[in-house]
């Protein structure tokens, strides 16, 4: 039985304790739960009722670093879910570091430290034979790692082409197809809790430009960093350029592309019979392969869906570890 | 891609064999020719050749091979348009626009603005030679980028 704690305790640490101490990965047992307000930890096993809302609110909780359960050998398994920080990646960068020096799988959805530290993060792993599984940092629960490793491994890919950011998807549909302005879209985004208060990483593009780094890295091997990318967001993008792009067949769509010219993110014309012309949060991305050619997925790209692709990397964990364990 | 040359070829037998060859090596397939004997001037009869070329590095080398033989190219025009649809929102000068579109050999197809003075945006359909799409496209984002615009292409 693989022992696994969880590091954040936000959305998707709150509902991903919950489903596995209810047993939604078999093989697998959560005996740890972090915040930065401290942790808890049973070794037996934490059940559905020793899981708060709030950490602090839990008797059980031990007010001291969460690294103490990587650094004492309390987990098999880490989920690293801290808030994404793009300056320095931090603490999800030195979380993930060190359960990898010590020889921990680690599953996250924390995009910070796998957009800033790829190359680094993957060598050690590698150094220690441990794992490193991050599909839930791009495109919420749409598989499109484990889509290019598992299923296209063989093939090339030559580009990739995409929606990824929900919210700015959001507030340019409801431009279109309800003729808002920028500002009003966005204050309806804020109310559904669509948008962050502040949205700058989203509508200037820092989102999409992480994202695209990440998929460029590990499904291109492009060796990039968020320097690199060419970077426009949406915020001059006025009621009238909708209205103009709509009256030849089109919209104004924020778009990622990774390709031989490099990475860059921009408003991009595109048009409404496009695959990748999807509204509202839904994600979208086009791979260009060698033989396959062009191939588009679309699902919903961030929030609970996010779930399935961290269940899905813990499940792969499982059934490597059971494999090895068999040689 | 398609392209139409234009050759000044001197009225002697085989010039025009010498041609044909350099276009048939680089990967040419040509459609048709017109040898305008009647327009003969200084002796040079102007020659055009449609020709069919796998890209644009082979009109290239041919071009070359064309001019080494001594053969004066006048004219070597790309016959494949693309049309692509742009939209510029920001004040720009109309006129500056489209220097910069007539300056890469291309036009603009259609063209309107809205918003006014307050929010202009204007949209341009512009037709140019395949092969200098992207470097238009390129002046343009520099054009933009100089007046403060920002431009949307199709991608």
């Amino acid at each position: 039985m693989l022992r696994c704690v969880i590091i954040g305790y936000g959305f998707l640490g709150k509902r991903l304790a919950k489903l596995l101490a209810a047993g939604a990965v078999e093989g697998v047992k959560l005996v740890g739960v972090a915040s930065s307000k401290g942790y808890i930890y049973e070794e037996s096993g934490l059940t559905l009722v020793d899981l708060p809302d709030e950490l602090q609110s839990s008797r059980a909780l031990k007010p001291s670093p969460a690294i103490e359960l990587i650094d004492r050998g309390l987990t098999d398994l880490l989920v690293e879910l801290t808030p994404t920080n793009i300056r320095d990646g931090e603490p999800g960068l030195s979380h993930i570091k060190l359960a990898l020096e010590h020889g921990i799988d680690v599953v996250t959805a924390n995009k910070g430290p796998i957009a800033l530290a790829y190359d680094e993060l993957m060598e050690l792993a590698e150094e220690t034979g441990s794992m490193l599984l991050h599909e839930a940092t791009v495109g919420g629960g749409i598989p499109l790692i484990s889509l290019k490793n598992r299923c296209l491994a063989a093939d090339e890919l030559l580009s990739i082409k995409g929606i990824l950011n929900g919210t700015t998807n959001y507030i340019l549909s409801r431009m279109h197809f309800e003729e808002m302005t920028l500002e009003l879209a966005l204050r309806e985004a804020q109310m559904l809790g669509i948008a962050e208060r502040d949205p700058t990483l989203d509508l200037e593009g820092i989102d999409t430009a992480l994202k695209l780094v990440i998929l460029a890295n590990s499904l291109m091997n492009a060796g990039k960093k968020l320097s690199d990318v060419k970077i426009k967001g949406i915020t001059g993008i006025t009621s009238e350029a909708i209205a103009a792009a709509k009256e030849s067949g089109m919209t104004i769509k924020l778009i990622g592309t990774a390709d031989e010219n490099g990475l860059r993110v921009a408003p991009k014309l595109v048009r409404l019979n496009d695959p990748i012309c999807v509204h509202g949060t839904l994600n979208a991305v086009s791979f260009n392969f060698k033989i396959l050619r062009r191939l588009t997925i679309i699902g919903e790209g961030a929030g609970e869906s996010t779930i399935s692709a961290l269940l899905n990397d813990i499940y792969e964990v499982v059934k490597a570890r059971a494999r090895s364990s068999r040689t | 891609m398609r392209v139409k040359f234009t050759l000044a070829l001197s009225d002697r037998p085989g010039v025009l064999l010498k041609a044909l060859e350099q276009i048939a090596i680089n990967g040419g397939n040509i459609i048709s020719i017109i040898h305008r004997r009647d327009s003969i001037t200084s002796g040079y009869v102007p020659v055009s050749i449609n020709v069919e070329f796998p890209d644009s590095a082979s009109l290239e080398r041919a071009k070359k091979g064309i001019e080494s033989s001594g053969i004066p190219v006048i004219e070597a025009e790309t016959l494949e348009k693309a049309i692509c649809t742009i939209i510029l929102i920001g004040g720009v000068k109309i006129e500056d626009l489209l220097g910069r579109v007539h300056e890469m050999e291309s036009r603009i197809a259609e063209i309107s603005m809205t918003g006014g003075l307050t929010s202009p945006c204007i949209k341009a359909v512009i037709e140019a030679p395949s092969d200098k799409l992207s470097a238009l496209l390129k002046s343009l984002e520099d054009f933009a980028e100089k007046q403060g615009a920002l431009l949307i292409t199709e991608g």
